[in-house]
């Protein structure tokens, strides 16, 4: 009897993929159900915000960046400004930091919430999703409230925000924090001890800390390593220097670490949420800043925490009103280097549950 | 062994008697707080045509034309948006001195033609009639009062 023939398979996945989570291709060479090859083909939804950049004011920028990461735009925000506001060397009133702080931890729930749920989805568990979006919603609908808008916020400008918080915005907050608390125990009912879902992420996809480091991961696929880098403490920057909260990290960099990470950092966002709302200072929520920004000439790098890692500007202005170049550190684009390595001899059945896990966002990804 | 799996239909069951959370849209509309940013509404006699909004909107979707008047004040002849290329990112209103742009809570921009995506000065201010006519004038002079003095306060 003659042999079997056997060829390798070339499979593409996506660009219209629901579990790609937008418009990300991923070739992949499969020998009998054994990826042994993963290229990610990234671009589809390139806009070019760097370039456009260069010809826009500094705060026009501003909506440009809310459609990055656009799951969580008042991080964003938060970054473009930091960073203009650490090159003119502009105070801002406290108020408006607590206010920012505040806004940019709902924003960081709402985005590891939507992970949770579309984690879920992707490893087939319908239901998780319905529960995180009711909690969502209540988060998205505070933040409609004080900026205008459900997902493109452009609310902080440099020198401040734009709105002080509308009457009755803080109970509503302090309304929210028990219901997230219920929320979160039935999440961890609903999906950390089950059976299933353990069995598809325990120990799977799982790399070291030097590998993490070396590929320049942050965010939480670092800390499931078991590293400890949040820039929230390790790099203070606006008020976070004065609220008690952890870092949780993980030990073994596998799926499920990552996403109970994300479970963890809910809660200690809710924390810092819950004592910047009791110690807001009162206060004009605007400070002064010129009309005209003009950043004096030089390179500038300033960089936040954002909901997948450290979301960093860098500018090179030449003393004129628009950047001469700007370039944007995206941690989804750094963080979905790891996948070829990650992937490679894993089990197609993984492949979903593995992309997944390290959270990107496609907005982010191609810019 | 089970005993995960248990715990999740448990959740399920508690859910069965509670309300539902989700709204009938179209048929229930839903309300939107006083800060929402839908599509704008436009008052021609307010423009004083300084054409600020047109040059900080960061896509460059506003197009407009004045002519001085025998009274020597700017009026505004033609204001066009594109909302093929709007964000809506409410700089145009933040910009304006006498609140001539202002934004909506009307959001429902869908179109046959992409042609019709591009609003007139005079949709633009009928959005504006209708959108008073339902929030009551009243409550329209008071939030501008409101941002006129916020507005004496800063300076």
């Amino acid at each position: 009897m003659a042999e079997l023939r056997t060829e390798e398979m070339l499979l593409n996945v996506g660009p219209q993929h629901p579990s790609t989570h937008g418009v990300l291709r991923v070739v992949i060479k499969l020998d009998g159900e054994i990826i042994r090859e993963a290229t990610p083909v990234i671009g589809y939804l390139h806009r070019g915000t760097e370039k456009l950049s260069e010809d826009l004011q500094y705060q026009q920028i501003i909506p440009y960046f809310d459609r990055l990461d656009y799951i969580s735009a008042m991080l964003n925000n938060h970054a473009i400004v930091n960073a203009v506001e650490k090159a003119m060397d502009i105070e801002i009133p406290e108020r408006a930091e607590y206010l920012r702080v505040i806004v940019g931890e709902l924003n960081r729930t709402a985005a590891h919430l939507l992970f949770v749920g579309a984690y879920l989805l992707d490893l087939g568990a319908m239901s998780p999703f319905l529960y995180v979006f009711m909690t969502r919603e209540r988060i998205i609908e505070l933040l409609n409230e004080i900026s205008g808008a459900r997902l493109t916020y452009n609310y902080m400008r440099v020198g401040g925000v734009k709105y002080d918080a509308p009457p009755g915005w803080f109970a509503k907050i302090r309304e929210f924090i028990p219901y997230f608390k219920e929320m979160y125990q039935l999440f961890d009912d609903l999906i950390t001890g089950n059976e299933i879902f353990i069995s598809r992420v325990k120990g799977i996809g799982s790399y070291g800390q030097e590998e993490a480091i070396n590929y320049g991961l942050s965010g939480i696929p670092l800390r499931s390593t078991g590293f400890k880098w949040d820039l929230r403490k390790n790099k203070s920057y606006s008020v976070y220097d004065r609220f008690d909260f952890e870092i949780p990290v993980g030990t073994n960099g596998d799926n499920y670490d990552r996403y109970y990470l994300h479970l963890l950092e809910m809660e200690q966002s809710m924390r810092i949420v819950e004592q910047a709302i009791d110690s807001i200072p009162e206060g004009p929520v605007m400070g002064k800043a010129p009309k005209i920004l003009r950043i004096p000439a030089g390179e500038y790098y300033a960089a936040v925490e954002g909901a997948k890692g450290e979301l960093g500007v860098y500018i090179v202005s030449d003393g004129k009103d628009k950047p001469y170049r700007m370039k944007i550190r995206r941690p989804s684009f750094v963080n979905l280097q790891i996948i070829p390595s990650l992937l490679k001899d894993q089990n197609i059945a993984d492949f979903i549950a593995i992309l997944g896990s390290i959270d990107i966002v496609l907005g982010e990804v191609d810019a | 062994m089970m005993f995960g799996l248990l715990k999740g239909l448990g959740v399920t069951l508690r859910q069965i008697p509670k309300k539902n959370v989700t709204l009938q849209y179209p048929d229930v509309k839903p309300d939107w707080p006083d800060r929402f940013r839908g599509v704008h509404k436009f008052y021609p006699e307010k423009c004083i045509v300084c054409n600020q909004c047109a040059r900080v909107c960061p896509t460059s979707c506003i197009s407009l034309s004045g002519t001085r008047g025998e009274d020597k004040k700017m009026h505004i002849e033609t204001y066009d948006i594109n909302f093929e290329i709007c964000i809506l990112c409410d700089l145009c209103t933040e910009v304006c001195p006498t609140e001539a742009i202002q934004m909506t809570d009307t959001f429902e921009l869908a179109e046959y033609s992409r042609d019709a995506l591009f609003k007139n000065i005079e949709w633009l201010a009928e959005n504006g009639r209708q959108h008073d006519a339902r929030k009551g004038k009243s409550d329209d002079q008071a939030n501008h009062d409101a941002k006129a003095a916020d507005k004496a306060g800063e300076q």
